[in-house]
């Protein structure tokens, strides 16, 4: 067997072209577009035929209908993401780990909502998706704990503890966890920042994602904010280190004018990914419309980061960003077929 | 039927005067009725319109609430409205329509912005922000309807029982004070009749001897 290279630009090389092999397998949007025509069983069924099958099969014995579609999802997407994790080289890994931290704090903040909504352990595994630091032995720990406290310990060592030990009294307090929620991603943002600029090579290429996230998330807290009086909770909700200032982004929310606000966002972005989002604003269209224009114009700027830095952390990305809209959008179908909504609803949710 | 009045003169009077009462009272009862029914027709109007508007917010609510679950799944959406920490305040008051009293309610912090409804805005869609709304209008909507449906029950109500005692005062009340009165004439007639012959026997008598 021929010795493998693990010096030198090679691993990067075969990592980033495994990226790009990766994406191109990703569902295309025909097929989404078949798969809205037919009934939850032909779905499944569909699914089973793609790279789901080993998950569809290994658990269609304990779960059927909608449960077992949600569960192979998410046991694709949190072995897919471990795989890549194992796959990417040296400073790749060092990225990727703290891009996918974000998965820990949705993983922590549903299982603390479970249990002050009383839901079994069970329950509380079945949504959530180990694709993190946190892996299924950790979780499945955390689960089985019945106080807050001893989450909490079991936490310790995290990147993020500090901000749970922060907000976790507070909120178990007033069964609200919405503070602790931005609190957590702001914390988030800020370790990605700080890992995008340690210095490290490659962190160029991973600082222009991390700035596109934190800017389509502010526009689009933005949007959802508009026309609303209090700064100081407005600015609560922006998170610091995008193209915007904080001053900017509390301004555009409070802007009278939707002409003005967009003229001087697009000014400032300088691309034209994010004129169709702009164009959903300007007609009114639903909030969920806005956000996934926001989400395809992130889409599109990460392929052109992508395109621009072909051998570092950005096409893992972008492939990482892709699946997950994959299998949400595989959810929406799944659970959107069950609720018996029209099919142009569940288009509308998904990210194509 | 048998009638249990005193023949009297007195008795005719008072007669006449509960006559003429009852029909007064009818004559503003049936007015009572025509207005309340005219202000009935009106009410309708806005309750099929508030039912409408119920109906389509509900319709849509439930839509939106199928859709945060597709998008976010239903932990998230209950972590998201249980978030929500003030209520509603509904302030109850009277109003009056000829006489009846409907109610007149107020609510104040149905609607909410997104920042006043305390749920996590960084981690979660803005589908929750849609189907709070939803929510927030159809609370409204059934306000709305709540005040204006209790209002036509009321006034279904009082418009029953004034038909009720319009109708009483038509087909019994009246008709049978009027044959008491006749009865009453009747009988005075009759007695002042035999007073006649009685005096004119007397007066024959007297005359004989």
């Amino acid at each position: 067997m021929a010795a493998v290279n693990t010096t030198g630009p090679a691993p990067y090389i075969y990592a980033c072209t495994r990226m790009r092999v990766r994406k191109a397998a990703l569902l295309p949007r025909e097929e989404y577009m078949r798969m809205l025509n037919m009934e939850l069983p032909e779905i499944t069924r569909f699914i089973e035929e793609t790279r789901y099958k080993a998950e569809i099969d290994e658990l269609a014995s304990s779960f059927s209908g909608v449960d077992l579609m949600e569960n192979a999802l998410s046991w694709n997407l949190a072995k897919d993401y471990q795989k890549v994790l194992e796959l990417v080289p040296g400073h790749l890994k060092h990225f990727t780990k703290a891009y996918l931290l974000k998965w820990d704090i949705r993983n922590v903040l549903t299982l603390l909502r479970a249990k002050i909504q009383g839901a079994s352990v069970g329950k509380i595994k079945e949504i959530q998706i180990p694709a993190g630091s946190l892996n299924r032995t950790v979780l499945d720990r955390l689960d089985a704990e019945d106080s807050t406290d001893r989450i909490l310990d079991g936490l310790k060592g995290h990147m993020l503890y500090a901000v749970f030990e922060r907000e976790m009294s507070a909120a178990v307090e007033s069964g609200s966890f919405a503070r602790m929620e931005n609190e957590l991603y702001k914390a988030y943002y800020s370790i990605l920042l700080k890992e995008a600029k340690s210095g490290v090579k490659g962190g160029a290429a991973f600082l222009k994602y991390v700035r596109l996230d934190i800017d389509t998330k502010n526009l689009e807290t933005v949007f959802r904010v508009k026309g609303e009086s209090d700064g100081e909770k407005i600015r609560e909700l922006m998170i610091e280190g995008g193209t915007f200032t904080l001053d900017e982004l509390v301004r555009f929310a409070g802007s009278e004018s939707l002409d003005e606000m967009i003229d001087a966002i697009r000014k400032k972005l300088n691309t034209e990914a994010f004129d169709s989002a702009f164009e959903a604003v300007k007609e009114a269209k639903s909030s969920q419309g806005v956000e996934v224009g926001l989400i395809k114009a992130k889409l599109t700027e990460m392929d052109r980061i992508s395109k621009l830095y072909p051998m570092s952390v950005a096409p893992v990305i972008a492939y990482l960003e892709l699946k997950s809209y994959e299998v949400s959008n595989l959810r929406a179908l799944a659970r959107g077929k069950e609720s018996n909504l029209p099919s142009e609803s569940i288009e509308a949710c998904m990210v194509v | 039927m048998a009638l249990n009045v005193k023949p009297t003169r007195s008795e005719l009077i008072d007669m006449k005067k509960k006559i003429k009462l009852s029909e007064r009272g009818y004559n503003i009862l049936k007015m009572k009725r025509d207005g309340l029914i005219l202000e009935f027709f009106k009410v309708l109007e806005d309750a099929k319109k508030s039912r409408g508007a119920l109906v389509e917010g509900y319709d849509r609510a439930t839509k939106m609430i199928a859709v945060a679950n597709t998008v976010e799944g239903s932990i998230r959406v209950k972590g998201a409205a249980m978030a929500v920490k003030e209520n509603p305040q509904i302030t109850l008051k009277e109003k009056n329509i000829m006489g009846v009293v409907v109610p007149d309610i107020e609510a104040s912090s149905v609607r909410k912005t997104v920042t006043q409804r305390g749920y996590g805005v960084l981690g979660s869609s803005p589908v929750i922000d849609d189907t709070a709304e939803a929510f927030e209008e159809l609370v409204e909507a059934i306000i709305e309807a709540a005040e204006i449906e209790t209002t036509m029950k009321r006034l279904l109500d009082e418009i029953e029982s004034t038909k009720r005692r319009v109708n009483a005062l038509e087909f019994k009340v009246i008709p049978e004070l009027k044959q008491a009165r006749d009865f009453i004439k009747m009988r005075l007639d009759e007695m002042e009749r035999d007073e006649l012959v009685r005096l004119k026997k007397i007066r024959a008598k007297s005359q004989a001897k």
